[in-house]
């Protein structure tokens, strides 16, 4: 059924988004392997001055894959899906398509401006809110921007019921807009005074406790608006289109949903056990991240039984790897995270590399592999042209799974090892490790790590080059494929 | 069926989710807010100088290897001291328990080390504790701190927040400027434990380093 | 159970071999802390059903086929059944939110259960468990205790060694240094808080300071020097300080160990802290044990 042979998609916004999605990806991974590296060789932080060292480098390193890489990807996949499902072509919206530059360019530069601005340590220091005041107030806009032309183009859609992958991009502008605005809010000094000081500088609006709160109800659920919600929005719509199979259940799409829009929330407070935030916060967001599991998993599930009897696409489709890989470790971190929310294990776990090693399982092995995918399908249709090369494409994956094992199985026993040591007294009840015991120890690990993020940037600039190839010598294609990804 | 009806009305939809994310936020965060608020009795709030260096803190991102919450662990009162009460961080905007601890927690700081002991360790930790993996912070002791931001924040915060700064915290340019010696004085007498001889001078020439104001607030952690 | 599942398992059972060897390998004791025992609990159960449920799903996609009703609607060529729920799915879900329910009002109960409670029976269990083991601590057991909290606490320092970091901090392979000694003697010294209270500037000038000095630095050994009669009278005859009176000068005695962990010292070297907080009486006489076994 070619229901929309007729339309032509306007695709240059997701084109667009696409380049950025692979600069910023590129350049977050190899922040990340440069840090990585300076944790095992610490004579690697003078490379450029104060502007070398780990610390400066750590939030350029997580705010370009959150704000810069994630937000592209999810940006470019809705300029691509948002069309498509809905039935509708952004062409058809002169409105819709300056709104959607505006948001390109304003975000563009802004992205660009706001890492600057962490280079020289202007931050407002809450982890994944770094981003002072000025930057915050471009991050509203963009956001705004996001927002009209979603709620335009689904103002004029012809197709009246709203497909699930719709749910989750809603979800995620919503989410997003709220705990942005709360936890980002602040009062700069610089006005507050008779311009005294720097322009730049601005207080939280919440002290403390409540800071912390704010943060990790921001923090808990930046992670769920933007490493969960669009990205399972996204494999609800590429997994079927690439494999032409039709969703399993209805039912579970629906529950999931839903049961992830209500537990998701409840959680936030798992960041903060054993923290001056009181006892039955830290039990709610304890137990409520156990139910979390299910409705996470729901989702994993789905895409897993869509996939049922079609393990012939699974051995002869890479696309397909990716995207049941990246079901897999999207149902190891979220039950990762939930058995690290349990209060005696959070007790080692919390403060240690274990953290690290459970983000690198869901953003490396779910939200890098699922962006990729959705980038891989797009590519043919967005530049008319076959996919440069199937090998590279297969080799790429095998480097880059063999790169997340090593991620978290070193940062697993990293993790479990530093917790413990802590913790550890000697027969006569004294601690038995000081704390550089704790740090030496894990240079192995740390060794390992740094090797692991080679090897996946390694794969990513695998990536880059083969949708650099596709779009300038893949062969051309006359149609577009409607499920399968064509690829030489 | 409802749900149907739903998938078919964005706006409902939308406000539907809206409805649903709000609500965990409203039940677990708003109860407590006033309580969780209050200081411990008798604290006072950073002076100037412990706040610029408070900004150094954050401006070098400490706390993405150094955490400030000492849970209640027999492990951890036994490595640094009481573990932390939520009355202790009523002045933090923001707070500061970061969520990693690469390198050891800090939230007592300034009852087991010492100025002279900072000053050779954020120069060459490697050198003072063979193994760290903490990065030299040299640029501190020749970037001037930025006080003047410090007590514009100081001020916002009495202003906005009530935090309770002395009446000569003001808006005002000439407040600040009445303001600067004290400051002065704070960071002479950190310099005065300090052996490094430009921090000394320009201590002396009427400028912080910040590395002045950053021991001065590491000090301050107790 | 089929090929993939084994592997997974396998990989499953690699991991946390692994990990428990790298911890057992560092004297940890994983059986007899409960929170270590829940934890490698814990992470089992991650290997072990993130394996065997994500494998068992992969594996219908070889031998089950898809089936079942489809929906009206198609969205971009997109398909859906409208197929039941699976239900280990969905009795697992009923099941935890019900458990959960059960924890936050029973089991865990929100409004009785307090970190703070459960670390004083924490601090508690830990005295009656070590009260016996420190109770009459021999000087050999005093030793290994002091080695092992010197690194922990002093050792940031005075160095693993105990050199004092190069005059960063007190050498305690010796007791003075010359340069320590005179400056005493130059300046006085006021930061001890000894029963004598203040040591006076200036007891010996020149040449008799100089000879006092060498002296003293090296453990009153051999021939005293005349001048040193001006330190007899606080210091005693022997330099041992008089019955606690002032502090030895030829080891680390008992009361200035006390003094200096309970309160700090700062001279001309540095500030050093106090450990009051920190340090609790039998491990300030470990301390003692281990730092006078230093300078031997
Ligand atoms: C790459 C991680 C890292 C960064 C960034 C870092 N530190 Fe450290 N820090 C460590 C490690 C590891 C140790 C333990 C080894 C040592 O004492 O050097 C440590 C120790 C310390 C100590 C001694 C604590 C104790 O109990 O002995 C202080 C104080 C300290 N750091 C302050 C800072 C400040 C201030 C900054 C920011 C300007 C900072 N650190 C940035 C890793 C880091
Ligand atoms: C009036 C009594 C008195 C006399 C005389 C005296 N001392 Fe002392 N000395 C003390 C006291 C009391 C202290 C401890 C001071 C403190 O609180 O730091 C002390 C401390 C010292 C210390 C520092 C010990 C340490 O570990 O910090 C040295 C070295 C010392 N005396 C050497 C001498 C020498 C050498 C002479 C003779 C030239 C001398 N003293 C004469 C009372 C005396
Ligand atoms: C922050 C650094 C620091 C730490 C930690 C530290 N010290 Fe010291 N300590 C010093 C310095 C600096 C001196 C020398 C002071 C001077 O005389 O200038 C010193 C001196 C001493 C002295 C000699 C006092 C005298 O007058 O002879 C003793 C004994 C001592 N320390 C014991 C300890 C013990 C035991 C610990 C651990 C519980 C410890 N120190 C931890 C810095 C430290
Ligand atoms: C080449 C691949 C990567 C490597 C080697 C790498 C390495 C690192 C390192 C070393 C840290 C700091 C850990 C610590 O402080 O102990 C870190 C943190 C982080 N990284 Fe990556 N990273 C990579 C890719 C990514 C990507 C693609 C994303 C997101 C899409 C990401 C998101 C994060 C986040 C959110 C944190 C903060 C974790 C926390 O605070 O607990 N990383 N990464
Ligand atoms: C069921 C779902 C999940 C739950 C219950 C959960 C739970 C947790 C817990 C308990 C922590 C550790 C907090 C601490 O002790 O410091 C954590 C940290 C983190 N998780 Fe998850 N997690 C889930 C899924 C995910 C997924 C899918 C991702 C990413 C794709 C993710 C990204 C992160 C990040 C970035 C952090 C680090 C936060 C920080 O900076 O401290 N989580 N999570
Ligand atoms: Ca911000
Ligand atoms: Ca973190
Ligand atoms: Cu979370």
């Amino acid at each position: 059924m070619q229901s929309n042979a007729a339309l032509e998609y306007d695709y240059s916004l997701a084109k667009k988004f696409t380049f950025l999605t692979i600069l910023f990806g590129f350049l977050a991974m190899l922040v990340g392997t440069l840090i990585a590296a300076q944790m095992a060789f610490p004579e690697l932080n003078y490379l450029i001055g104060e502007y070398g060292t780990f610390s400066r480098l750590r939030p350029i390193h997580t705010n370009t894959a959150v704000f810069g890489f994630t937000v592209s990807g999810i940006f470019a996949t809705w300029f691509y899906v948002g069309q498509r499902v809905l039935k509708v072509s952004m062409a058809e919206s002169k409105f819709l398509m300056v709104i959607g530059n505006i948001q390109f360019w304003i975000y563009f530069v802004g992205a660009l401006l706001a890492t600057i601005s962490l280079l020289f340590g202007i931050s407002s220091s809450k982890e994944y809110a770094q981003y002072q005041w000025p930057f915050d107030l471009v991050v509203v806009v963009i956001w705004v921007l996001w927002g009209v032309g979603m709620m335009g183009l689904i103002g004029i859609r012809r197709e009246k019921a709203l497909y699930i992958s719709v749910w989750y991009y809603l979800a995620c502008f919503l989410g997003i807009a709220m705990l942005y605005l709360f936890n980002n809010m602040a009062i700069p000094t610089y006005f507050a005074t008779e311009g005294l000081g720097s322009i730049f500088h601005s207080v939280s609006f919440y002290a403390g406790t409540n800071d912390a709160l704010v943060q990790w109800w921001y923090g808990h659920n930046a992670v769920a608006f933007g490493f969960t919600v669009p990205i399972v929005g996204m494999i609800y719509y590429f997994l079927p289109k690439e494999s032409g199979q039709a969703i399993y259940s209805y039912k579970l799409s629906l529950l999931s949903f839903w049961g992830l829009m209500f537990v998701y929330l409840w959680a936030g407070s798992h960041h903060l056990l054993w923290s001056t935030v009181p006892d039955w916060m830290q039990t709610m967001g304890s137990a409520f991240s156990i139910v979390l599991i299910l409705p996470s998993w729901g989702s994993a599930i789905n895409m897993l039984l869509t996939m049922k009897g079609e393990w012939n696409q699974l051995t002869d489709n890479p696309l397909i790897k990716f995207m049941v890989l990246a079901s897999t470790f999207y149902m190891l971190s979220t039950i990762e995270g939930p058995i690290q929310a349990i209060r005696s294990v959070n007790a080692i776990a919390h403060f240690t590399d274990w953290i690290p090693g459970h983000v690198h399982d869901g953003v490396l092995g779910w939200v890098v592999f699922m962006i990729m995918a959705a980038i891989f399908h797009m590519a043919p249709r967005m530049f008319k042209r076959e996919i440069y090369s199937k090998k590279l494409m297969e080799a790429q994956f095998w480097l880059q799974t063999i790169a997340v094992v090593l991620y978290f199985t070193s940062m697993w026993i990293a993790g479990i090892t530093q917790g413990m040591m802590w913790r550890a007294v000697d027969e006569y009840g004294n601690l038995m490790y000081s704390f550089i015991d704790t740090v030496t120890v894990l240079h192995p690990y740390y060794t390992i790590r740094t090797l692991s993020g080679v090897m996946y940037l390694l794969g990513f600039m695998m990536f880059a080059y083969n949708i650099y190839k596709t779009m300038t010598s893949g062969r051309q294609l006359t149609e577009e494929p409607q499920f399968r990804t064509p690829m030489a | 069926m409802f749900f149907h009806w739903l998938e078919k009305n964005p706006f409902f939809f939308a406000a539907a989710i809206s409805i649903v994310i709000s609500f965990a936020g409203l039940i677990e965060i708003v109860p407590n807010f006033a309580k969780a608020a209050k200081p411990l009795v008798g604290m006072e709030p950073r002076t100037v100088l412990e706040l610029a260096g408070k900004n150094v803190y954050m401006k070098d991102n400490c706390q993405s290897c150094h955490s400030q919450m000492i849970r209640p662990f027999k492990s951890e009162t036994d490595r640094y001291g009481d573990y932390s009460l939520s009355g202790e961080y009523a002045y933090d905007r923001p707070f500061l328990w970061g969520s990693k601890r690469t390198g050891p927690d800090l939230h007592r700081i300034g009852n087991y080390r010492s100025t002279d002991w900072h000053e050779n360790h954020m120069l060459a930790p490697a050198d003072i504790v063979p193994g760290s993996i903490m990065p030299a912070y040299k640029h501190q002791f020749t970037n001037i701190a930025d006080i003047e931001t410090a007590y514009a924040e100081a001020v916002t915060v009495k202003n906005a927040f009530h935090t309770p700064y002395g009446p000569e915290f003001k808006r005002t340019r000439a407040a600040w400027d009445a303001h600067r010696p004290k400051v002065l004085d704070d960071a002479k007498a950190i310099a005065a434990d300090m052996k490094n001889k430009d921090v000394k001078e320009a201590v002396a020439n009427g400028q912080v380093p910040e590395i002045v104001a950053l021991i001065a607030y590491l000090n301050s952690l107790k | 159970m089929n090929a993939l599942m084994i592997k997974a398992l396998a990989f499953a059972a690699i991991l946390m071999i692994a990990t428990i060897w790298v911890v057992m390998s560092l004297d940890i004791d994983i059986v007899g802390d409960s929170v270590n025992a829940i934890t490698m609990g814990g992470a089992l159960a991650i290997a072990v059903i993130t394996a065997a449920v994500s494998v068992k799903y992969i594996n219908q996609m070889k031998t089950d086929t898809a089936s079942g009703e489809l929906a009206e609607e198609s969205w971009d060529g997109i398909g859906e059944y409208k197929n039941e729920l699976p239900s280990g799915w969905a009795y697992s879900f009923l099941a935890v939110f019900l458990w959960s329910m059960w924890y936050g009002f029973a089991g865990y109960p929100i409004n009785t259960y307090s970190q703070i409670g459960e670390y004083n029976e924490e601090v508690l269990a830990y005295n009656t468990k070590f009260e016996v083991v420190h109770k009459d601590a021999d000087n050999a057991t005093l030793l290994e205790m002091g080695e092992s909290i010197y690194l922990v606490q002093c050792s940031q320092c005075h160095g693993n060694a105990g050199d004092g970091l190069d005059g960063k901090a007190q050498d305690f392979t010796s007791r003075m240094s010359k340069e320590q000694v005179l400056e005493a003697i130059n300046n006085g010294a006021n930061t001890l808080g000894y029963p004598m209270g203040a040591m006076p500037a200036g007891m010996a000038k020149g040449a008799d300071a100089e000879a006092i000095a060498v002296y003293v630095a090296g453990g009153m050994k051999g021939g005293q020097p005349a001048a040193f009669g001006a330190c007899s009278s606080c210091h005693g005859l022997d330099g041992k300080g008089n019955g606690g009176m002032s502090p030895s000068l030829v080891e680390y005695d008992a009361t200035l160990m006390k003094y200096t962990i309970q309160n700090g010292k700062k001279g001309s070297m540095g500030k050093m802290p106090a450990f009051k907080t920190l340090i609790t009486p039998v491990q300030e006489k470990a301390l003692t044990v281990y730092i006078q076994s230093l300078s031997n």
